[in-house]
């Protein structure tokens, strides 16, 4: 140390030794001191304009453009070069900026997305991004513009593979990569690619936000710089089960520039939970899987909080570990919790050892099912624990305001319900904490629960100072909440004219080391479990298992692609057995109008069929397929989420209107165009005349969360029952201006008009004006809802499904029988909408979802050995790439829900479920073979060749 | 320790050469896609990262007297792109180089760097392999020297290369265009994908015979590695159905693959076995 270079380094500062104290702190004394004094001065091109930045070498290309030139267009999703959304132009080519040091850029030429297009000023990429609907969460977007646009310069005729390729480093959880080669397509041929209609309901409407998210301006949660602003870091446990015996921060605190360390034992803490209360935010007694926080560290840089958090010396006593659910439930298994059955729990059920919740439903008798029978299948199906792969990592920001209270902004699909975990958890009242929901860079049902806000409010309170966290992705992929790993074994008794006489079904999910969403998961498995067929005789049982491994949740369709694999599988397995096609079988047995689900719920609206007709079309089923090449079917059906919400619309001064709702968008759109189209709808005006308010949990009136396919359901009914409430007002107001009975008026557009005279008008510019500034004050529609599920005769935690929502999902495959690959040749998916308010958006959740669902089929599993996760990277945890993605064809059926102005129905969660059966079914095809788990590698389905041959 | 290195920025060889000799702790930095990996999980060990992004004479291609060198910081995007190597070496770089990562990756990343990172899975040296390629090393103590690239390969991770010592080139003899190439690599996606198995091979006929045979594979022991011993079976003998399975299958019984969580060593094992087979029967058919 404190060697000085010759020749080209000579002129930079040596390092500062620091004699006398001990080696650790001597060297990051020297590291922190160094850290401000070592910069080097770094001259480039950025965005056409020449630029400097004062850089340390160690800093790289995306830390120079977000933190020292305040460019947070690129994101960091991973920092290893394995997702792109950091994607910047260096000399025209296109490159992950975390995958160099900002130094390399020395006179070169940087194009980051700020420097492509304004607002306004959009660059033909930018703008057929938005208008094909190329952009959701937006998180990967800057990238993804910047990969096309580095395409297009050098080959501004590319084929779709072309395309596809550019793309492929860019991943994209959201769209389903199809209307983002749209948008090039659109770019190569100067054509904009769909025409926005408006947004009246039913046309194709660009989202408000497209414009700051295309042009990298949209804020994420880490990209929120407050100052004097110190960075968290985690403790978290080596061990997946072990006793804390103590404590000791001395070393970590000592550092300079660390700032405070917290632990369980410095506060009181509540337990916490969804339907369940049953964990604290740090481990006080004992760790309960590898990764369990035991205490929260903050310090002036990121990486100090990290070099902090591994000084934390924690005293362990290890303790025998559980991993697999049914060894958890052997009478001498360690227990995960001593007392599981002590938890809050609103729902009744059997429990305790590590059976953290069963389910049981009976529905006919299944005895006298079996007996009328003329044969019996049995299967079982397993699926791994998936991540739910927002490109984003969970961070969040807290700041303690002036009263006291505290400020956290957060990339969450839940504000409310955030604040009111953070209050159960802090033991705190609901109103300490204001929520501030930034941009979201794709949820997925893993921003439904806390995550990083406890700490980072604690942090923010103890140092007085904000604190921001953010997970590493190798964190984030060993973070909760997963996807439950499931066990669902299935006995069924068909006729041999395909009629299903009996289904017994055992449901295992594997919850890790906290309930979090797990009986929840389980209850709704319980009513998927049949799927959309008929069955009269059904015995069922469903349990959730802790185990010592992370914990799992409410990830997009909780328990839907691993039932619609289980069911789906097993179903092409019965009508094998009794030697009927996959779709005569289906068609036989899909439910119709009058249909009773295993609770004994009425359905109507069902389209089951139609969908299946549409895919089975759409793939051409009937035509004999060549050999190694085989097609699948699969259906499922899903809630439309209710939950209470509320909705306020104001009018302004100038006659246009503020939308004040407490919903978030979490990327699909919802919020940005079907629930503006609706309330847009409800008041009779168009969507442009609308503002959506951005503010927070003290702003903003309450709202469930963006989960459980709610938002066009309840959200957007809720936006357009405010509207109509805001019509009346303007139409009686409209009465006192023309002199005329409201009942004859009628509002259109900009103004109040006579129905059988519209030359007598009165503009609602003039009616808001004359409120707002003469008498009476601002208008306001209300809308307070809560509708609630329809009761059903079988008691269950769910009471009946809101306006079911059916599909139908059809894929053809080629299968390499010697090596195990599988190519998707091509894709359909047909989902009953009820009504489509914004098609680009039904589309959009219908391509993103079925390319998640391919991936939980063919590829992403998180692999865990003693409770580690071995695979904690986007490396090694795969997303489907543009270029894995098959063409597809998105049907929308549109068959009313009785609820709602419109009949919509929910589209969010459903399309993720049945490609995990579509494709193992088109694989039974191709091969031959018996499928029983996922994902379907190469290597697992050289296995089920094996399996075959034997 | 939280990355505390100098960072230096050499215009020429002989200066980089200079700066890597000023401590053992000195780290060339070519495409980065490596050592920012690395220093993202873990505080890199090094005092002084050598940048070699603008020294031009690691980046050309050139051809004479039939030999190629391929300079070490030549990016898999430029070698993608390149066309002068005639169809033999186009047959192996171009689909293992589309195969290589992404197009984002593939614009920093060099051969150079995928060698000295010696993982097992480095998509660049089965092909390298296949084509008896030298490689060529220089520091300012020892000066230039050139080692076959199965001696450069010592472990896992683990490399020929000196404390000092910079890559600077990849050589080996221009093959001619008749002669027959395979490459496949094995992966869990279409793109960016790690291999789980690749297979480089190279075969000259004549006269129906094999004269020179070579297979390479890719992520089937601890570093890349020539199945020389099934390219002996083949030496000197027609390309029959039973020639090439017994090749397969002893290639196969020369992989050393382990078990990890991208696949298991026996998939890998029988995977060795059957793309060999695969490809011989593939060149076999070439007109």
């Amino acid at each position: 140390m404190g060697r000085r270079f010759r020749g080209i380094v000579s002129h930079l500062t040596p390092r500062a030794g620091a004699p006398g104290q001990t080696p650790a702190v001597a060297l990051n004394q020297a590291a922190w001191d160094n850290a401000a004094m070592k910069k080097q001065r770094l001259r480039f091109t950025l965005n056409g304009h020449a630029e400097s930045a004062e850089v340390a070498p160690r800093d790289r290309l995306l830390d120079a453009l977000r933190v020292n030139l305040g460019l947070t267009g690129a994101k960091e999703g991973c920092g290893t070069g394995d997702c792109g959304s950091c994607t910047v132009l260096v000399d025209g080519k296109a490159v992950n900026s975390c995958m160099m040091l900002a130094l390399q850029a020395e006179g070169r030429e940087v194009l980051t997305i700020e420097g492509l297009g304004k607002p306004g000023d959009l660059h033909p990429v930018q703008q057929a991004l938005a208008e094909c609907g190329g952009i959701q969460c937006g998180f990967c977007t800057p990238g993804m513009a910047l990969s096309l646009k580095g395409l297009l310069d050098r080959n501004p005729h590319p084929e779709e593979a072309d395309i596809r390729v550019a793309i492929s480093s860019n991943l994209c959880r959201c769209t389903g990569y199809g209307k983002i080669i749209d948008a090039a397509k659109a770019v190569i041929e100067g054509t904009a690619a769909r025409a926005n209609g408006g947004g009246a309901v039913g046309t194709r409407m660009t989202r408000v936000d497209a414009a700051e998210k295309v042009t990298g301006r949209a804020l994420y949660a880490e990209d929120i710089q407050l100052p004097r602003m110190l960075y968290g870091a985690l403790v978290r446990s080596p061990h997946a089960h072990g006793q804390i015996r103590a404590i000791d921060a001395s070393a970590a605190l000592s550092l300079p520039g660390v700032k405070a360390v917290v632990t369980g034992g410095d506060l009181e803490m509540g337990y916490f939970g969804y339907e369940l209360q049953d964990q604290r935010v740090f481990a006080l007694d004992k760790a309960r899987f590898r990764g369990d926080p035991i205490a929260a560290v903050a310090a002036e840089t990121p990486d100090l909080a990290r070099e902090a958090a591994s000084l934390v010396k924690v005293e362990w006593q290890t303790l025998p570990a559980v991993f697999d659910p049914e060894e958890a439930l052997a009478a001498d298994a360690p227990l995960v919790h001593e007392d599981a059955a002590a938890y809050k729990l609103d729902w009744e059920t059997e429990r305790g050892g590590n059976l953290c919740y069963r389910i049981q439903l009976e529905d006919g008798d299944v005895e006298k099912g079996f007996a009328e029978a003329e044969r019996i299948v049995e299967g079982t199906y397993h699926t791994p624990v998936a991540h739910a792969g927002a490109i984003e990592p969970h961070s969040a920001t807290a700041m303690v305001e002036a009263s006291g209270r505290i400020a956290i902004w957060t990339s969450t699909q839940k504000p409310f319900g955030l604040r009111a975990y953070l209050a159960q958890a802090l033991k705190r009242p609901v109103s300490d904490f204001k929520i501030v929901p930034t941009h979201i860079g794709g949820g997925f049902g893993g921003k439904l629960f806390p995550c990083l806000e406890p700490y980072a409010a604690l942090l923010a309170e103890r140092c007085g100072r904000p604190v921001q966290m953010t997970l590493t992705r190798d964190e984030e992929m060993a973070s909760p909440l997963l996807r439950h790993p499931s066990k669902v074994a299935f006995k069924t008794g068909v006729k041999k004219d395909g009629t299903l006489t009996a289904q017994q079904i055992r449901i295992l999910f594997n919850t890790g080391a906290y309930g979090a969403y797990g009986p929840n998961t389980a209850a709704l498995a319980s009513l998927m479990a049949t799927g959309p067929y008929r069955c009269p005789n059904v015995a069922l049982t469903g349990s959730v298992i802790y185990t010592n491994t992370v914990p799992n949740g409410s990830i997009r369709c909780p328990s839907g692609p691993q039932m619609a694999f289980a069911v789906e599988t097993h179903l092409d397995k019965v009508a094998r057995a009794v030697g009927m096609d996959s779709l005569a079988f289906r068609l036989k047995n899909a439910w119709e109008d009058g249909a009773t689900t295993c609770t004994g719920q009425q359905l109507d609206s069902v389209s089951v069929k139609e969908c299946l007709q549409r895919v089975a079309d759409s793939v051409e089923w009937d035509k004999p397929r060549p050999a190694g090449v085989g097609k699948g079917l699969a259906c499922n059906w899903w809630v439309s989420g209710t939950w209470g919400t509320s909705t306020l619309i104001e009018t302004n001064e100038d006659g246009t209107f503020r939308l004040i709702s407490g919903g978030v968008d979490m990327g699909t759109g919802a919020m940005t165009t079907s629930v503006l189209q609706m309330a847009a709808a409800g008041l009779g005006v168009p969507p442009v005349s609308m503002q959506i308010a951005r503010g927070d949990t003290d702003t903003l009136p309450w709202d469930h969360g963006h989960g459980g396919s709610r938002m066009t359901f309840t959200v957007a009914r809720s936006a357009y029952e405010a509207g109509q409430d805001l019509r009346r007002q303007l139409l009686e107001e409209g009465a006192r201006h023309l002199g005329a009975p409201a009942a004859a008026l009628t509002l259109d557009g900009d103004q109040v008009f006579l129905r059988d005279d519209p030359s007598r008008a009165v503009s609602l510019a003039k009616i808001c004006h004359d409120r707002h500034k003469k008498h009476g004050g601002p208008l306001i529609g209300v809308s307070s809802l809560l509708d609630e599920d329809p009761p059903t005769p079988k008691a269950h935690p769910i009471p009946g499904i809101s306006a079911p929502s059916f599909c139908a999902h059809a894929v053809e495959l080629a299968a390499d029988a010697d090596t195990g690959e599988v190519a998707l040749r091509r894709y359909a998916a047909a989902h009953d909408v009820g009504k489509a308010v914004n098609p680009t958006g039904c589309e959009g959740q219908i391509e993103g979802g079925v390319a998640m669902g391919l991936g939980l089929a063919l590829m992403e599993e998180l692999r865990e050995a003693d409770g580690k996760v071995l695979n904690p990277s986007f490396a090694d945890y795969l997303l489907l790439t543009a270029e894995d993605m098959p063409p597809m064809e998105t049907i929308l059926v549109e068959q009313p829900a009785t609820a709602g102005p419109v009949g919509a129905k929910g589209v969010g969660e459903p399309p993720i479920a049945p490609p995990t059966g579509a494709v193992a079914n088109a694989l039974a095809d191709a091969l031959n073979v018996d499928v029983s788990r996922l994902p379907l590698t190469p290597e697992e389905v050289s296995k089920l060749v094996e399996e075959r041959e034997a | 320790m939280i990355n505390d290195f100098e960072f230096a920025q050499p215009r020429a060889v002989p200066e980089a050469l200079k700066l890597l000799a000023e401590t053992e702790r000195s780290l060339p930095l070519a495409g980065g896609t490596n050592v920012l990996v690395n220093m993202k999980r873990a505080p890199l060990e090094t005092e002084l990262v050598v940048d070699l992004s603008r020294l031009e004479e690691l980046q050309g291609i050139a051809v004479d007297n039939g030999k190629i060198r391929l300079g070490a910081a030549v990016t898999f995007a430029q070698l993608l792109e390149w066309r002068a190597g005639g169809a033999a070496v186009e047959g192996l770089f171009a689909p293992m180089c589309a195969a290589f990562a992404g197009p984002l990756i593939r614009n920093l990343a060099t051969l150079g760097g995928n060698l000295c990172d010696a993982s097992a899975a480095a998509d660049a040296s089965p092909p390298l392999l296949a084509l008896d390629a030298m490689v060529e090393l220089d520091s300012a103590a020892d000066g230039p020297r050139a080692l076959p690239l199965p001696e450069f390969f010592q472990g896992v991770r683990k490399t020929a290369r000196r404390p000092g010592e910079l890559m600077t080139g990849i050589a080996f003899p221009r093959p001619h265009d008749q002669e027959r190439r395979y490459y496949y690599k094995l992966g869990k996606r279409k793109a960016d994908a790690i291999s789980i198995v690749s297979v480089a091979m190279t075969l000259r006929l004549e006269q129906g015979k094999v004269e020179r045979a070579r297979i390479a594979l890719g992520a089937v022991a601890p570093v890349a590695m020539r199945a020389v011993e099934a390219e002996s079976v083949l030496q000197g003998e027609p390309l029959s159905d039973g020639a090439i399975a017994t090749a397969a299958t002893v290639a196969a019984k020369e992989a050393r693959p382990i078990d990890d969580f991208r696949a298991g060593g026996a998939y890998r094992r029988r995977m060795v076995e059957t793309l060999v087979k695969r490809g011989l029967n593939e060149m076999r058919e070439v007109p």
